[in-house]
């Protein structure tokens, strides 16, 4: 083929003025334009969109209906909630109203409840400020709650006869106060002791290493209940005579031990994602080994953990309910007693009673979750790799 | 085993204990059955800069990463800077103090920022006051040339940058030896220069340096001697201008001519 | 489950591991300044708190008449929530100086758990609870009918030996909690409801017309529910023991907590040797003289103690039945004080 006959299948192109940026097509922004591809982009999303809507609705109204329309909101005793006219009434927030003194602390003497209410008072204050990053002297906030409160809180909520406090006994101790106590020394001391046998199992030293794997593994293969069940029930067999360990104590410790095991392995699995490198480059650095876990390491390998942390605080939360099946009134347990109560018996109270349960654990949880969210998404803008 | 034995070293060398950095004798390391490091006799006098280089796997990061402890060798001696490496950590520990390190992955601390990253070890192992600890990272990143970088993270930083920071980082302990593993094979060609720049500069001053690189320009330039490995064992060592010019052993002119074209 | 702890805790007592706090309760009691009372975590009428908090129930009305005893206070006493399952061993352990925890009397529970009931101060046994509108009258007639219980109880094996026994078949629906039973039970998906008398009355109060229901005549099970003390302390047996007979007593002789100090001057015999008036009974039991007449004026005699709790003018709207005295019709009887 003559060369002159041949012909480029493409053009030559050059350009010197720059093409200035353009807005999107309409719709493709703002809420509409979510809408559209979000929810309605054919037939079949549309569909399963009304669906979903027809599905809250559905929901969502028979709940407000039971909660909110249909509610009793004062009354002295059962005959308040029960059915009218053969119509049965919505939630019975008059049996919560009456309880919910109860419900707030157990069997807290009346008088004395200003100081749960100091210690709850204190905690927010010093935790408030250490959750915002923003505010400064994390470090002695950190002191202050984990080494001043507590000591604080004991003798507050225990009392000191000396201080002028009289002792209020822990199985006087219930409800939410109680739910709280638990699950908040359970995550305190879970976390540091799930560090330590995250650590110890992956020591260097073999006896360290076989005790953190049978302590970790005896935990995790025993249910919760079971936990608890022997700690009520055979722990008091073993004991001399006058040793008698705090009914409130010994759950506290097998909560703590249990989610501290479960700790342990999600910080084992940060550990692991932390690369050789770290390691060697700390070490080489002639870091100790504890200055090289907790300046180097563990910074590192928390963060990458922080949802599966926060996943064993929630999970500690709710297993606190638990305790009721051992004879202590948490919030579950109180409100499972108040039941028991026939002055407030109707058929409404029970499922007013696990509703009211359902709000107080969501919003306990939820915040938890939300603020690891935060959390997550904070530290990751600070050094993105 | 006896430590430090000073001048009346039962060690046969032509040196004084006191003149020498590092001083390894008949060392062997397995890995499992594998014999990594076979009869490594090796002295790197004060001030004097090694680079040693020889095929992948030759045991060239093993080697020097014996000297300063991340692994550990099965037999024969290790002496550093005075001190026979032993389980003792007390002495590991000493001995790291004095013996910087740069890796080939640089292995900065991402959750600190540079300044932090070269203050952190004075701080806590120094035990040096935090003002005094800065002031010495801001003088080592104006060596490397990077003192505007201070206060981002280590992400935020190209290869080069960060393998700048890691030299500072290490030059920060005020080390006597300096030990670099491949410092430039995960980076970019226009970073190996400024990298190798700083090196050059850092071996001006006088320190000990043991380099493994592949970079024949620099051994050229700064280095007292080469060494050549295969197989776990030091083939041939010599001056620069020998080693190139006039390689002895067969396995090291082969190397020389897959490497030099 | 229940067979195995009670096989574990049989081999523990007897490995001798738990031979706490056997004599001298009364001392420690004293010592303490209070009596240590086990009782359920929420049971209607028997041991339950009310919205200020205060334990009120039979059980409970029980252990202030044992501090009343003990101490002339009935408030010297604290409660020991305890599940069904460790009550037992709260007690062997000396955790609790007394459990009144609608507790069956059974022979196992008696000897081989190492216990001693005191008595009986409920009269409980199984019943039926259907609606009218099924026109039944007798459990005989529920052949073929759906039963609602809750699983794993002995109420699940009385109704089957029940069924069994009297050749009609039924079909069982079971739930893990009486709020469950209860619901299904009021949405039609059994035809009957079978649990303890006293639980019937409890939970018919959360059924939407419990004048549509009705509880059949036949009881199919006996339940003695009685207080219960460990084995080893006589005294301490004795003084529980006659707390209780002390309240019935009063009940027959017609002493009230209203009229208890009219009563002292008595020319009835019985009546003066219960108040303490005449004779050491009090001291001989290790207490003072006035023991029973510290009982019934704080607490109340038996009968009070029904009717404020569990009576026909409570919401659990109990008639007397086998809890009326030996002779009103009913078996509450307690050997006299002389
Ligand atoms: N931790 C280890 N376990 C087993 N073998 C290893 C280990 N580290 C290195 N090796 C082997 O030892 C040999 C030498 O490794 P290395 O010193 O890293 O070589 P070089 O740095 O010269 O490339 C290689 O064959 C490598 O596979
Ligand atoms: N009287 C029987 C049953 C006692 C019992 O456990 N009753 C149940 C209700 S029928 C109960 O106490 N439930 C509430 C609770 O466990 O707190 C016994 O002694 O075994
Ligand atoms: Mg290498």
């Amino acid at each position: 083929m003559p060369a002159t006959t041949k012909k480029l299948p493409w053009q030559p192109f050059h350009r010197n003025d720059m093409l200035p940026p353009k807005p999107p097509p309409p719709a493709t922004t703002g809420v509409l334009g979510w809408l559209r591809r979000n929810l309605f982009s054919n037939w079949w999303n549309t569909l399963l969109t009304l669906l979903g809507l027809w599905f809250i609705w559905v929901v969502a109204s028979s709940l407000i209906e039971f909660a909110l329309i249909k509610a009793v909101w004062t009354g002295e005793d059962r005959n308040a909630c029960l059915p009218k006219d053969g119509v049965e009434v919505g939630a019975c927030w008059a049996y919560v109203n009456a309880k919910f003194n109860q419900f707030m602390d157990g069997f807290y003497p009346a008088d004395q409840e200003w100081r749960y209410l100091t210690v709850y008072a204190v905690g927010i204050a010093l935790l408030v400020p250490l959750l915002i990053p923003k505010v400064p002297w994390k470090g002695l906030n950190a002191l202050l709650l984990f080494g001043a409160y507590p000591v604080l809180a004991y003798l507050l909520l225990y009392g000191a006869p000396s201080l002028g406090l009289p002792i209020v006994e822990t199985t006087q101790w219930g409800g939410l106060l109680l739910t709280l106590v638990i699950a908040s020394v359970g995550i305190v001391i879970s976390l540091p002791l799930g560090i330590v046998f995250a650590l110890g199992r992956r020591s260097q030293l073999p006896v360290i290493r076989f005790l953190s794997i049978a302590f970790i593994e005896f935990w995790r293969g025993v249910p919760l209940i079971t936990v608890l069940f022997m700690s009520s029930v055979m722990l008091p067999l073993f004991l001399p005579e006058d040793v008698t360990l705090d009914k409130v104590v010994r759950p506290l410790v097998g909560v703590a031990l249990f989610a501290a095991a479960y700790m342990a392995e999600v910080v084992r699995g940060g550990l692991q994602a932390i690369p050789k490198g770290q390691y060697e480059a700390a070490q080489a650095l002639g870091l100790t080994y504890w200055q090289m876990m907790g300046l180097i390491i563990l910074p590192q390998a928390l963060k990458l953990v922080i949802p599966g942390i926060v996943n064993t605080f929630i999970g500690l939360f709710k297993d606190t309910s638990l305790v009721s099946i051992i004879g202590l009134f948490d919030l579950l347990g109180i409100v499972q007693t108040s039941l028991a109560d026939a002055k407030w018996s109707t058929p409404t109270t029970a499922p007013t009673a696990y509703l009211f349960l359902a709000l107080v654990y969501f919003f306990f949880c939820y915040g938890m979750s939300r603020y690891s969210l935060f959390m997550e998404r904070h530290l990751h803008t600070g050094h993105k790799r | 085993m006896s430590t430090t034995s000073n001048n009346t070293s039962a060690i046969a060398s032509a040196a004084s204990t006191d003149e020498l950095a590092v001083q390894m004798i008949d060392v062997n390391k397995w890995y499992g059955e594998f014999h990594v490091l076979r009869d490594i006799n090796l002295e790197v006098f004060r001030g004097e800069r090694i680079v040693i280089c020889g095929p992948s796997g030759s045991g060239k990061s093993t080697l020097i990463r014996c000297i300063n402890r991340l692994e550990e060798h099965q037999a024969g001696r290790i002496i550093v800077n005075g001190t026979e490496l032993t389980e003792d950590v007390k002495k590991i520990e000493e001995i790291r103090r004095e013996v910087g390190m740069v890796f080939q992955h640089f292995n900065l601390f991402p959750h600190l920022t540079v300044l932090e990253n070269c203050t952190l070890a004075p701080i806590w192992v120094r035990r040096m006051p935090k003002k005094e600890a800065e002031e010495i990272a801001m003088h080592f990143l104006e060596k490397v040339h990077i003192p505007e970088q201070a206060h981002k993270y280590p992400g935020q930083l190209s290869g080069g940058q960060q393998q700048r920071v890691a030299i500072a980082r290490s030059l920060c302990m005020q080390p006597q030896i300096m030990l670099f593993d491949e410092p430039t094979s995960a980076l970019d060609p226009e970073m190996i220069k400024e990298v190798l720049e700083v090196m050059v500069e850092l071996a001006e001053t006088g320190m000990t340096m043991l380099v493994v690189t592949h970079e024949m320009g620099f051994a050229r330039q700064v280095a007292d001697r080469v060494i050549f490995m295969d197989q776990g064992q030091i083939v041939e060592m010599n001056t620069p201008e020998e080693f190139f010019t006039n390689p002895q052993s067969e396995r090291t002119k082969l190397f020389l001519s897959q490497i030099l074209h | 489950m229940k067979k195995i702890v009670a096989l574990a805790l049989g081999a523990l007592m007897t490995a001798g591991v738990a031979t706490a706090a056997n004599a001298g309760t009364l001392e420690d009691v004293k010592k303490k300044g209070h009596v240590q009372c086990g009782v359920s975590q929420g049971l209607p009428g028997f041991s339950n708190p009310d919205d200020k908090g205060n334990w009120t129930g039979l059980d409970v009305d029980f252990c202030r008449a044992v501090a009343a005893a003990v101490f002339g206070d009935p408030n010297k006493v604290k409660f020991t929530p305890l599940s069904a399952k460790e009550r037992f061993t709260a007690l062997r352990s000396g955790e609790v100086d007394l459990l009144a925890r609608n507790t069956t009397w059974t022979m196992q529970r008696d000897t081989e758990l190492g216990l001693n009931f005191v008595g009986v101060n409920y009269y409980d046994g199984q019943g039926f609870m259907v609606r009218k509108s099924l026109g039944v009258t007798s459990a005989l007639q529920l052949n073929g009918a759906a039963v609602c219980t809750n699983t794993g109880t002995t109420t699940e094996l009385n109704v089957a030996d029940y069924f069994r026994a009297n050749k009609m078949q039924y079909e069982v629906v079971a739930f893990e909690k009486a709020d469950e039973v209860v619901k299904a039970y009021d949405e039609g998906r059994c035809d009957v409801y079978t649990t303890d008398r006293s639980g019937l009355a409890a939970q018919r109060l959360k059924l939407k017309n419990p004048d549509e229901h009705v509880v059949l005549p036949e009881i199919i099970s006996k339940e003695p529910l009685g207080p219960v003390v460990r084995h080893g302390d006589d005294q301490w047996f004795d003084i529980v023991k006659w707390t209780l007979f002390a309240m019935i007593n009063a009940e027959e002789l017609g002493v009230t907590s209203q009229n208890v100090d009219e009563m002292k001057k008595s020319t009835n015999p019985s009546i003066r040797r219960l108040l303490g008036v005449e004779g050491k009974f009090g001291e001989n039991i290790g207490l003072t003289n006035d023991w029973a007449y510290n009982i019934i004026k704080h607490v109340g005699n038996y009968g009070e103690v029904y009717e404020r709790n569990v009576g026909p003018k409570t919401p659990l709207g109990l008639a007397r039945g086998l809890n009326a005295l030996w002779n009103k019709g009913g078996i509450m009887y307690a050997p006299p004080i002389r």
